[in-house]
């Protein structure tokens, strides 16, 4: 099993170039990552040059790691899936997602190299969102893990865009409110 | 009370800025700010940290083999076949020395076989190291001597030969087996001084190569060389 700390290493051994600590961290973290570009981009081409691009992002951004102050496998996600949405959004403004490809990464199993990276307190979130109307959370995940923006929200629930913003703020409000009586 | 709202303004703008709902612009702002201001820095830490957890049930699935081959040709230039020698060798490539390799690495060898048989062993900064290189330029018009010492862990450079280009400055390189270029630090503006080198890199030091690049002052602002690399020398038993 490979923990936080070792994570947290393999990146600043990574930013003085060590090419050893690369491999340590893919071999660790790619199969979860994957993942994380499989369920934003649904679509496994797309979902493997994600993951490629953003491999080489942490490469060459892990000599910044330490500056964002966030804990390394939040830092890893949040670079994986913000490049996921960034390539969603490109290929909606082209045209629409493939269906069928969406229903073939349904079918994905794990891998057998499936990390198990120590379970922290963040499960809290899941609390926190089920205190939330369904439409509401609803909208956080969708944007959170689809990538669709205000526009495509406001649509999906047939409500003007102002509105959304308005109902959704006010929601990610109670969510941080709930959050920090994380105990 | 304008607290208050400026604070709920921030956890608001936070969250939407996460969650990618902010315009272009808005989005940009919002980094500006983050980049100068370590109170919202800590709010962004605190509300991405927790909002990831919505991957937490996301199973992690293998990537094919062929993504990680991709990623390495792209990051490491590897791909063509390998042979022994050949992770040195690339990166030497890659710093643009594999024209003046062959009579220069070979003619500083032999320079340095002349230092080490001419040079006392008792004198000067030589006394006590372990390792020593010579690393210079193929016209020899930088010419520096360096000699490690286990003992202190201190790398003792001294200039020969040479300066830094004006409004710039020389940074020092270790290039161990495979490893692309690790920073050892730039070089006194002195002729001589110390470059402290940490106990795991000296493991490092036997059968590497130190390198010299031209770099802005400070030093190169990325993980690898920037500039032109000057000279080059192979690490030896002292």
């Amino acid at each position: 099993m490979t923990s936080l700390t070792d994570i947290e290493d393999m990146i600043a051994r990574m930013a003085i170039g060590d090419r050893a600590a690369f491999d340590g961290l893919y071999a660790a973290t790619s199969a979860k990552l994957f993942g994380v570009c499989l369920r934003v981009l649904g679509n496994r081409t797309e979902a493997e040059d994600a993951l490629q691009e953003a491999f080489v992002k942490i490469w060459r951004n892990a000599d910044r790691y330490r500056v964002n102050g966030l804990s390394p496998m939040t830092w890893l996600i949040t670079v994986t899936r913000n490049h996921s949405v960034d390539r969603v959004r490109a290929r909606k403004s082209k045209m629409n997602a493939g269906m069928d490809e969406a229903a073939d990464v349904a079918d994905a199993a794990p891998g057998p190299e499936a990390l198990a990276i120590a379970a922290s307190d963040r499960g809290r979130i899941v609390d926190c969102m089920a205190q939330l109307d369904p439409d509401k959370a609803g909208a956080v995940r969708r944007a959170y893990l689809e990538g669709e923006t205000y526009q495509e929200l406001a649509d999906h629930y047939d409500v003007p865009l102002n509105t959304v913003r308005t109902w959704l703020r006010r929601s990610l409000l109670k969510l941080r409110e709930c959050l920090s009586h994380d105990g | 009370m304008t607290d208050e709202i400026e604070k709920e303004d921030e956890s608001a703008l936070t969250a939407e800025y996460i969650l990618g709902l902010l315009s272009p612009a808005e989005a940009q702002a919002y980094e500006d700010v983050l980049s100068v201001d370590p109170d919202l820095r800590a709010e962004y830490a605190f509300q991405t940290d927790r909002i990831v957890a919505l991957t937490d049930d996301i199973a992690p699935v293998t990537p094919p083999p062929h993504v990680l081959k991709r990623i390495k040709e792209t990051l490491f230039h590897e791909g063509a076949p390998a042979r022994s020698g050949a992770g040195v060798q690339s990166w030497l490539q890659r710093l643009g020395l594999l024209p003046a390799i062959g009579g220069g690495l070979l003619a500083a060898l032999a320079v340095l076989w002349i230092v080490t048989a001419i040079v006392p062993p008792s004198s000067g900064p030589v006394s006590g190291a372990t390792y020593i290189a010579q690393i210079a330029s193929a016209d020899e018009s930088l010419v520096v001597d360096a000699s490690y010492d286990s003992a202190n862990g201190n790398l003792v450079v001294n200039r020969a030969v040479g300066d830094p280009r004006p409004g710039r400055a020389l940074e020092l390189w270790l290039i161990a087996g495979d490893n692309p270029p690790i920073s050892l630090g730039v070089l006194p503006a002195d002729r001589s001084g110390r470059v402290p080198v940490s106990p795991d890199l000296a493991l490092s030091l036997a059968g590497g190569t130190l390198a010299i690049s031209d770099e802005p002052l400070g030093g190169s602002p990325e993980a690898g060389p920037t500039g032109d690399v000057l000279a080059v020398g192979q690490i030896v038993d002292a």
